[in-house]
This record gives C-alpha cells, sequence and structure tokens, in this order.
C-alpha cells in the first residue's frame, strides 16, 4: 500500500501487473520526478479537482478550439479531451528522443532527395523498388525536381512510444501535414490557468516558440533571388477539422492564412489576392494533401488548390513545405527499412527504435503473420489517422477470419507488428472520479530547413481514454496531455 | 490583408452591429410602452408591428401578431434572416475565417456570445427573458466593441471592421428613425398627438441610447426637428448619422492614402456624402422626411457596394 | 530532305450554363526534340482573353487560359510552323541479342531507372484474364519483338472512332477490339509493361497524306526504351515506326499525362469540347 490511497483522486487507481506506469514504480509510490506533483495534485478535494477540470474545459471551449459532432438535428461543438495531470520527461530521456528524432527527419530527407532522383538506395539494393512502384503516393511529376535548399519534410511529426521493457520506440513518421502542434501549446496555456501554481515546482522548457522556429525555417527555404519571403499557410477553409490549428500557426507566425481562392498564378508565380492588390508569395505552408494542391496537375475536381500551382513549384517561384510527394516515406511498409535508411545514408545506428514489423507482401512473413494474428497489430500501409487498425487480441474468431481475408486479399496494403505495451499514465476519468491508467504515446514535431533543425520541446502526449485502448488517435477518441521537458 | 478576409470583418462588424440595434430596439419599444401616455403607444400590437417594421418586414393593419411568436423570430429563430441569432452566428463565422487576424481576445469574446445565445432558452425568451437576453446582447456587443478598439492594431484590420461598424450603425439609426417616423404618425391619427410632438420621439431617442444626451444639449422635450438634427446632424452624438460618417470617413483614408481619391472611389463617395451632410439643414430633412431616408439609404449601400468593388473583390 | 509543316489546332467549348471563372491548358505545342524545331507560332482565343506559357508535371511546354469573364462558349485556335527533319526509323545499329538474353530488363539499375514507364497504371494495365494475350518470342531480339507486337496491336484491333472515349478501359477494350490511336497505344504499353519494357505513351500530330489512320485530332503513338538503342517511337495505330510524318508534342505514362486540354471551371451544367487538327506539308 503505498501514499497513492490515502488520496481521494487515486482512489480507484489500480496498478496493473505487466505494465509499465510512468509516475508510480512497483511499490505504488510515486518515482522521484514525480513525488512534487503527486503531492500537489493530491491537496485537492474531488470536488476541487472537477471545479478546475471544468474551467480548463470552458476554457477551451470559448477559446473555440473545438471540433464539430454531427448529430441528428445538429452539429454541436466538441472540446477535444484534455488531462490536467502533466507528464514529465527528464532532459536524459528527451536527449535521446531529440537526437532520434532529428536523425529520423535527415534520413528521410536524404531518402526523399534519392528517390526523386538517382535511386541509389534501390540500385544497392536496399530498399525494394516495388514499395515505390506500388504507392500512390510516390509522385512522378517530382522525379528530377530540385526543391528549394534540397529540404522535403520541413516538419515531421514522429509518433513515439514507451514500451514496458523501458525503452522508447518508434511507431511512425508522419510527413504530409502532421497535427497537434497547436494542441502542445493549448494544453500547455489550459494547464497554466488552471493550476499554475505547479509550475513554481518544476523547471519546464517553453512551448510557445514553435511558431517562430517554424516561421524561421520557412523563411530559410526561400526560393532563389527573394531577400524578404513573403510566407502563408494555406488551409482548405474553417470547416476542416484542424482549422484551429491553421489559424493558430498564422496569427503565431504573423503571416497570411489563406484559402486557394486566395491565390492565383500567373507567369509561374504565386500572388494572392490583397486590398491593395496582388502581392507575391514566395513560401507556402500547406495543409492540404498533395492531390489537391492544384487542379490542372492532380485532381481536377479540387477546389481546394490553385491552378498551375504546381507549374510555379517546379520552376522554383515558390516553396511548398512540406514538398509534395513526402508521403511516399511515410508509407508504414517504408517504415519498416528505417533502420537501413538512416545506416544508408548517415553512416549512424539508430538512435530510436523501430518496432519489428511483418511485411504481408512478404511469403513467409504473410504466413507467420496469417498464424498469429491475436499476437499482433494489423495495419494499412497507407492510411493514417489510426484508421483500418486491427488489435489481434481483441478480436473474435470470426473478426480474424474476416482479417485474414482482407489481408490475403492484397498482401501489399498490410504490415503487422507484435502488440506493444505502452506505457500508461494516470488520468482523470469524469465517470468514477478518480485517476486510471491509460496508455499513452508522444507525437514530436520536428523541424528541418537549410543548415537548422529543431525539435519543439515538449510534444503532444496522446490518451487512449478508453480502459486497456492502444490506439490514442484523436479520431479515434483519444485525449492529450500537457508535456513537460525538465531543464537541464 | 487578403481580400476575402477583408469582406469577412466587415461584415463582422456590421452583423456585431446590426444585433445590437435589433436587440435594442425590441428591449426600449417594448419596455416604454408599457407605461406610455397614449393608448395607442401602449397598444402590444402597435409595438409588435413596429418591431416589424423596422426590420423591413411590415404587417397589414389588421393582422393580429402573436407576441411570443415575434419575439420568437426576431430573437432566437434560425429560419428567420433578421433574427438576433443569425446576426450573431454570421459575426462568429466571419470572425472564424478571419481568425488569424483578429486577437484572441475578440475571438474569444464573440464565440461566448455565440454560445450564451445559442444556449439561451426558448421559452424562457418568450415569456420573461426579453429584458436579460436583450441587455446581454447590447452588452456583450459593447464588450466586443470595447476589445475591437484595445485589442487589435489600429491598421487596415481595424479600419475594415470600423468601417462595417459605423456604415451599419449610420443605417441602423436611419431604419430606426424610418421606423419611429412611422409609429408617430400612426399614433398622431388616433389621439390627437401632433407628429411634431409625439412621445414616440423620445423612443426614439432611446433606442439610439441618446435621450440624456439629447436632453443635456436641448434641455427641451424633444420634437421632431430637435430630434432628427440631435441623430442625423450633430456630430458630437456619438450615434448620429454625421458621426458614423465622420468615422467611415477617416477609416477610409487609412485604407486608401490617396490625396485625390479617384473619382469613382469609396473614399470618394464617403467624402462627398460627408460634404453633403455638414451642410445640410435639419429644415430640409424634415420637409421629406421619407424621401430623405430614400435617399442616404441608398447612398449608405452604394458606399458598401463600392467597397466590395475596390477591395473585396477575389 | 526536311519537311516544314503547318498545324492548324482549333478547340470550341460550350457550356450549358453559363461559367463565372475558368482556367484552361492546352498540351499542344510541338517540342523541341533532334527531329523537330518549331519555327513560329500563334495563339490567340475568340473572347480575347489572356494566355502565357507554362509548363505541366513533366515539364512539357502548356498555354494556359484565365477567365473570369461570364461565358457560355469560346473557341480557341493555335498555329504552328515546323521543321520537320527527315526521320530514318533504323538509323540505329541492330542489337539482336535474343530477349530472354536480355539480362538488362531484369536489373534493378535498368528497372530503377525506367520506373515512371514501368509503372502499370488504370488504362496501361491488362486486365488478369488478358494477362496472357500476347507473348514474347524469347529467340528473337527486344527490337523485332516490339516491331510483331506493334503489327499485333494493329490487327487485333478495328479502326473505329466513335466507339470509345477517353474513360474506356483497356478491358473493354480487348473485348471489343475496336477504338481510336490512343486504345491501341495504350494496348500497346501494357504489353510492354507487363513483359518489363519501359514504354511511354506519345501524343502529337500525325500527318495523314498517306492515308494513315487518324481522324483529325490529336494523334496517338508509343515509345518504347529499347536496352543498347533507346526509346523507339512505334505507332501500333498505323503498324509503322515513328517517322517524318509524326510530330511529338508530349509523352507521359498515358493518356492522362497527355490529355491536350484540361480544365478547371467554376459553374454547374454541362460542357462540350469539339476540336480539330489540321496539318499540312510541303518540301523545303
Amino acid at each position: 500500500m503505498g501514499a497513492r490511497h490515502d488520496n481521494s483522486l487515486f482512489k480507484s487507481y489500480l496498478k496493473k501487473e505487466g505494465l509499465l506506469d510512468e509516475v508510480f514504480d512497483n511499490t505504488g509510490e510515486a518515482k522521484a520526478i514525480y513525488q512534487e506533483l503527486f503531492r500537489l495534485y493530491g491537496a485537492h478535494s474531488i470536488s476541487d479537482y472537477v471545479h478546475l477540470n471544468n474551467k480548463a474545459k470552458n476554457s477551451f471551449f470559448n477559446q473555440g478550439i473545438t471540433f464539430q459532432v454531427y448529430g441528428e438535428n445538429e452539429a454541436k461543438e466538441k472540446i477535444f479531451p484534455f488531462d490536467l495531470f502533466p507528464r514529465i520527461i527528464d532532459s536524459s530521456e528527451w536527449e535521446i528522443i531529440e537526437s532520434g528524432s532529428i536523425q529520423r527527419s535527415k534520413a528521410l530527407n536524404l531518402f526523399l532527395w534519392d528517390i526523386y532522383h538517382e535511386k541509389r538506395i534501390i540500385k544497392d539494393n536496399v530498399v525494394p523498388l516495388d514499395l515505390l512502384s506500388s504507392s500512390s503516393n510516390y509522385l512522378h511529376q517530382m522525379m528530377g525536381v530540385d526543391p528549394p535548399n534540397g529540404i522535403y519534410n520541413h516538419i515531421s511529426g514522429i509518433d513515439i512510444v514507451k514500451h514496458s521493457d523501458g525503452n522508447y520506440y518508434v511507431l511512425e513518421d508522419n510527413i504530409r501535414c502532421p497535427s497537434g502542434v497547436s494542441y502542445v501549446v493549448c494544453n500547455r496555456t489550459a494547464l497554466k490557468r488552471a493550476l499554475f501554481g505547479v509550475f513554481n515546482h518544476y523547471q519546464a522548457h517553453t512551448v510557445t516558440d514553435y511558431a517562430e522556429n517554424l516561421l524561421d525555417i520557412l523563411e530559410s527555404v526561400k526560393p532563389k533571388g527573394v531577400d524578404n519571403p513573403t510566407c502563408v499557410v494555406i488551409t482548405p477553409g474553417m470547416f476542416n477539422s484542424a482549422y484551429y490549428e491553421h489559424s493558430y500557426l498564422a496569427k503565431a507566425m504573423g503571416v497570411e492564412l489563406v484559402e486557394g481562392q486566395d491565390l492565383f498564378v500567373e507567369n509561374d508565380f504565386v500572388y494572392m489576392k490583397t486590398i491593395n492588390g496582388p502581392e507575391r508569395v514566395d513560401v507556402i505552408y500547406r495543409r492540404i494533401d498533395d492531390l489537391f494542391i492544384d487542379p490542372l496537375e492532380f485532381k481536377p475536381d479540387s477546389a481546394l488548390g490553385v491552378p498551375g500551382l504546381f507549374a510555379a513549384y517546379r520552376k522554383g517561384n515558390v516553396c511548398l513545405a512540406n514538398a509534395p510527394g513526402t508521403g511516399v516515406a511515410d508509407d508504414k511498409a517504408i517504415y519498416t527499412y528505417m533502420p537501413q535508411i538512416i545506416k544508408y545514408y548517415l553512416n549512424e545506428e539508430p538512435i530510436l527504435n523501430n518496432v519489428q514489423t511483418y511485411h504481408c507482401s512478404r511469403p513467409d512473413e504473410l504466413n507467420f503473420v496469417l498464424e498469429n494474428i491475436d499476437k499482433l497489430v494489423i495495419k494499412p500501409v497507407d492510411e493514417a489517422g489510426g484508421y483500418g487498425i486491427s488489435i489481434g487480441n481483441q478480436l473474435t474468431k470470426s473478426e480474424i477470419k474476416a482479417v485474414q481475408n482482407q489481408i490475403k486479399e492484397n498482401p501489399r496494403k498490410y504490415v503487422a507488428q507484435p502488440i506493444l505495451s505502452l506505457s500508461v499514465h494516470p488520468t482523470y476519468i469524469d465517470k468514477k472520479e478518480s485517476f486510471e491508467q491509460r496508455h499513452i504515446d508522444l507525437r514530436t514535431f520536428t523541424l528541418l530547413g537549410k543548415d537548422k533543425e529543431f525539435v519543439l520541446k515538449g510534444g503532444l502526449t496522446r490518451v487512449a481514454l478508453k480502459e486497456g485502448n492502444l490506439v490514442v488517435n484523436s479520431s479515434q477518441g483519444g485525449g492529450s496531455k500537457d508535456t513537460w521537458v525538465l531543464k537541464k | 490583408m487578403l481580400s476575402r478576409v477583408a469582406n469577412n470583418l466587415f461584415w463582422m462588424g456590421r452583423y456585431i452591429e446590426r444585433s445590437e440595434h435589433i436587440a435594442r430596439y425590441l428591449n426600449v419599444n417594448y419596455f416604454s410602452s408599457l407605461d406610455a401616455p397614449n393608448e395607442k403607444s401602449q397598444s402590444r400590437q402597435f409595438v409588435l408591428k413596429s418591431m416589424l417594421f423596422m426590420l423591413g418586414e411590415p404587417s397589414e393593419d389588421h393582422t393580429v401578431l402573436n407576441e411570443e411568436k415575434v419575439l420568437f423570430n426576431i430573437g432566437l429563430n434560425t429560419d428567420s434572416y433578421f433574427s438576433i441569432i443569425n446576426n450573431v452566428k454570421a459575426a462568429r463565422e466571419n470572425a472564424n475565417s478571419a481568425r488569424d487576424l483578429i486577437s484572441t481576445e475578440i475571438y474569444e469574446a464573440i464565440n461566448k456570445f455565440y454560445h450564451f445565445i445559442l444556449n439561451y432558452d426558448k421559452e424562457v425568451f418568450v415569456k420573461k427573458g426579453l429584458y436579460d437576453f436583450t441587455v446581454n446582447v447590447i452588452e456583450q456587443c459593447m464588450i466586443l466593441r470595447g476589445k475591437i478598439r484595445a485589442t487589435l492594431l489600429h491598421d487596415q484590420v481595424y479600419a475594415i471592421i470600423m468601417m462595417g461598424i459605423n456604415i451599419e450603425r449610420a443605417t441602423q439609426i436611419i431604419r430606426i428613425i424610418n421606423a419611429k417616423y412611422h409609429d408617430a404618425t400612426v399614433a398622431k391619427g388616433s389621439y390627437g398627438d401632433t407628429v411634431a410632438n409625439s412621445f414616440e420621439w423620445i423612443t426614439l431617442l432611446k433606442c439610439a441610447e441618446a435621450y440624456d444626451m439629447m436632453r443635456r444639449f436641448y434641455k427641451k422635450t424633444p420634437t421632431s426637428i430637435s430630434t432628427l438634427e440631435f441623430l442625423v446632424l450633430n456630430g458630437d452624438c456619438p450615434r448620429s448619422v454625421m458621426n458614423s460618417l465622420n468615422q467611415i470617413c477617416d477609416h477610409i483614408n487609412v485604407l486608401d492614402r490617396s490625396k485625390h481619391p479617384a473619382k469613382d472611389s469609396t473614399a470618394f463617395l464617403v467624402g462627398k456624402l460627408r460634404a453633403e451632410f455638414q451642410f445640410k439643414k435639419v429644415e430640409e430633412i424634415e420637409e421629406d422626411i421619407q424621401r430623405f431616408i430614400e435617399q442616404i439609404l441608398q447612398k449608405l449601400f452604394g458606399i458598401s457596394q463600392k467597397m466590395e468593388e475596390e477591395f473585396f473583390k477575389f | 530532305m526536311p519537311l516544314k509543316y503547318s498545324l492548324v489546332y482549333k478547340a470550341e467549348n460550350t457550356y450549358q450554363a453559363p461559367i463565372t471563372r475558368a482556367f484552361w491548358q492546352f498540351l499542344i505545342l510541338p517540342e523541341a526534340n533532334e527531329t523537330q524545331e518549331l519555327i513560329q507560332w500563334h495563339f490567340t482565343n475568340d473572347l480575347d482573353e489572356t494566355s502565357g506559357l507554362s509548363i505541366n508535371g513533366l515539364g512539357f511546354s502548356v498555354i494556359r487560359v484565365h477567365s473570369r469573364k461570364k461565358i457560355s462558349k469560346i473557341s480557341f485556335t493555335a498555329k504552328f510552323m515546323l521543321v520537320k527533319k527527315e526521320v530514318n526509323p533504323f538509323n540505329f545499329i541492330i542489337d539482336d541479342t535474343p530477349y530472354e538474353k536480355h539480362e538488362a530488363l531484369q536489373s534493378i539499375d535498368f528497372r530503377a531507372e525506367h520506373e515512371v514507364y514501368l509503372r502499370k497504371t488504370v488504362f496501361t494495365s491488362l486486365p488478369k484474364q488478358y494477362i496472357g494475350i500476347y507473348s514474347f518470342d524469347q529467340s528473337i531480339s527486344i527490337f523485332e519483338n516490339l516491331k510483331f507486337l506493334n503489327s499485333w496491336v494493329f490487327e487485333h484491333l478495328y479502326f473505329q472512332s466513335g466507339v470509345t472515349d477517353v474513360y474506356t478501359d483497356l478491358e473493354q477494350i480487348i473485348e471489343n477490339r475496336h477504338g481510336v490511336c490512343q486504345d491501341f497505344t495504350h494496348l500497346f504499353c501494357a504489353i510492354c509493361r507487363e513483359h518489363g519494357i519501359p514504354v511511354r505513351y506519345v501524343s502529337g500530330y500525325l500527318h495523314q497524306g498517306n492515308g494513315y489512320f487518324g481522324d483529325s485530332q490529336m494523334h496517338a503513338w508509343a515509345e518504347a526504351h529499347v536496352p543498347e538503342i533507346g526509346w523507339v517511337g512505334f505507332d501500333p495505330t498505323n503498324n509503322i515506326l515513328a517517322s517524318s510524318n509524326h510530330i511529338k508534342v508530349a509523352h507521359g505514362k498515358d493518356y492522362q499525362d497527355c490529355a491536350p486540354i484540361k480544365g478547371v471551371v467554376y459553374g454547374t451544367g454541362t460542357n462540350e469540347t469539339n476540336y480539330s487538327v489540321e496539318v499540312y506539308a510541303s518540301q523545303q
């Protein structure tokens, strides 16, 4: 029996065997780094805490940091669930995460350059050609195109988990339009508003410097011959679920938030329509997918994009971040080659572990997967947001059969990984009026520019709110926590 | 600033201002009728008809209106285009699409305002909430204007919003004058009050929150001529048309910095209209109020349209 | 002796309901290459909308037109003057290594280099049941095989305009056995790719003076990459190699990369495009 049970907020906190609890050790005592925090939270009665929690929720609601849920009659606005108990990462562990994130981003960038130019890695038989040619995100329009300063993935979101063996593993690299960074800032703001006192006891790094670093990165990849580049953020519009983030980033960088209809291309230069007439645009942080950026080149019925934008990009008159065609490298099948990719380009050992992955496209591994579905997580290679994932030990017999058939139908579409035991963190559960263990992961945000790299010291800790659930994506009902990286 | 966003900010300003005037019109007319000096002005039907008239939805003389229905339609019915809820909703949508340009404070205030209205109990509103609801709307609008003034750089963004607010204010004041002039005419027919000395002029001044100022300035009971002079031509009265025109003039100069604005520009139209008002005599207005109202509304509309052509086209 | 060509391309777009804004992109300019040189060109439209030169996603020149008027009809006319060198389709040393001996096709270097034009697209994938529709002769060279394939496609399909359109897939074409140049070319490309030979779809103009098939529209043929030789043009619609009668505009994986006109139109309702091509030749 530890101190935990003297604390009414933790009354139904059950520590399950075999799970890595980031806060409490095996005897039930709070770990050194969390002791103070645990004491501070413990000083609250349940009703105090509920009050604070509601205040934090209201602050999100009033700021309009919401998403729409479409019900029977009308759309309702909901906030993304947020948990007030922060996650702490000490400086030595953070160093691993930070250097590992940079290493991966750089390797991915070199990989992208290579596969859109000489394809050395393919010719040297390190990565199979089939993975590229079967990927719909491998854009032949990008073949031989040199993005400004050779940067493809200016912004990468790397999803990392802590396994029960105590090591960090990368789950996936998101280098299309990774989102979530605005929630890092909002979570910090909400926690400060509700419980500012706790910050007196810890020295956490700030998270509000992301936007200025992003602007630096964007300005560093300006087209040739431009001195003071004009940067903009392009959004699909206010009905997009990440619109808040788009507007936050534009505002925090002090640049315009544009929609496709605000831009036009003339003589292969891009302009925005302002009240003082056309103004040239040099760098576009685009939050719309590859296939929607230019209806003349890609999806012809896309109303989100700008006709002629791709030609302007090809001619080097505008920079797009991330570059078109980066999606090929966040394919989950490419992920499995990350250790080899890092070694090949950087001649370094990977700092962050990869999860052992089985390719259903390889006959022997396919057989292993089909026979061991109950012990594996099955993922489609080309989906994002946690869609299409099957977790073997949660499937019924007939569901396993169905998954087997799906895989047999299109083996290239699936990879499988052992079921990882994600670490758990105390999370307040409204219904129980108590903290309980919930699985968490961490999305880091890495920026890559000309001679510059940056990892946001914090990242987004996502929580799977359903008991025992391992999928943390917000589209799957996940919440998030403020994440403190402690100063040395 | 993007043309699309400028358009949104302009309309955000207009919708905020419009909500406030509708709310105050409901409030003032309803509550001053309760103890009005003559029977006509006290009549509930008369008040409800006046409200609808002001919103551009006049009803026939013999129609009998249902109070709860009328209040619901004006306040919270999302199916009636002129309702306060729709105006606030539109203001928020416009704010949403310009979210990166307005301050967090403004956005938060507008968002709270919207949720306040969205969650207002419809039953309570039509039965006993009129005062509480309208006062809240008025207050929120004032808070918003305060935040617009205090939390934004006074640059083009601010100028666009203020253009919207002031064009709308002038328009609403004229519409209110129109409605109360109409009421005064109707009230006169049955009760011997002359139009010139009608009780409705006091209500009119209250609708523009200008009654106390007016008393202080003239120290006399308002008449048609002094009321018109005060609400249209007195530049010191914060809600007069003249005051709005002065502000519109200041703000258009932030947007269009040319010393001699082109003949077909917004700045030119604004300058011309202001000059006209600067040297207008109230007697000219009173001679044919109806004609005056039509003309000024036409001109304000023309300015708004010119702005669209000049700044918002995209 | 070089040939001098003059070409006229005309397109007319009509919209059922007037449109308020539109972009059009024309991929119709003959490319500059070793065998052809564009000496003069001229592009107009009857509404006087501005047009400009740009490139498509693969770097070929395109003409772009932008309109912000309310319109229900617009016509475009392009005129080109071009000098084409006499092309001898056999101006290379025939490499007679039999197909089966060609390890190059299997090498990762070769496959990686030509990945784009080995990629099977919707229009250039043989339906499962037709994978074996044509087999290469292992004992003769790749070039000979391609010549036979060219003849086979020519004989297998009947030229008939109006029965297929830009959406017709390969399965229907193989089953119904008729189509126009783009269908012939897609079938040729699909079989090449099935056999590991990089091949690209080419669009351009054909001088029909000698009674070749075509239908006063843009023509299509294929360029296959033969190891040791390079890209060689095959015109399966006419069972010939591309020659001085073929004026190339662009290439791509299939028709979609080479569509002569693309439009992004803001409005409701349907539209119709009519276009025609005239090619005149005179000895220089």
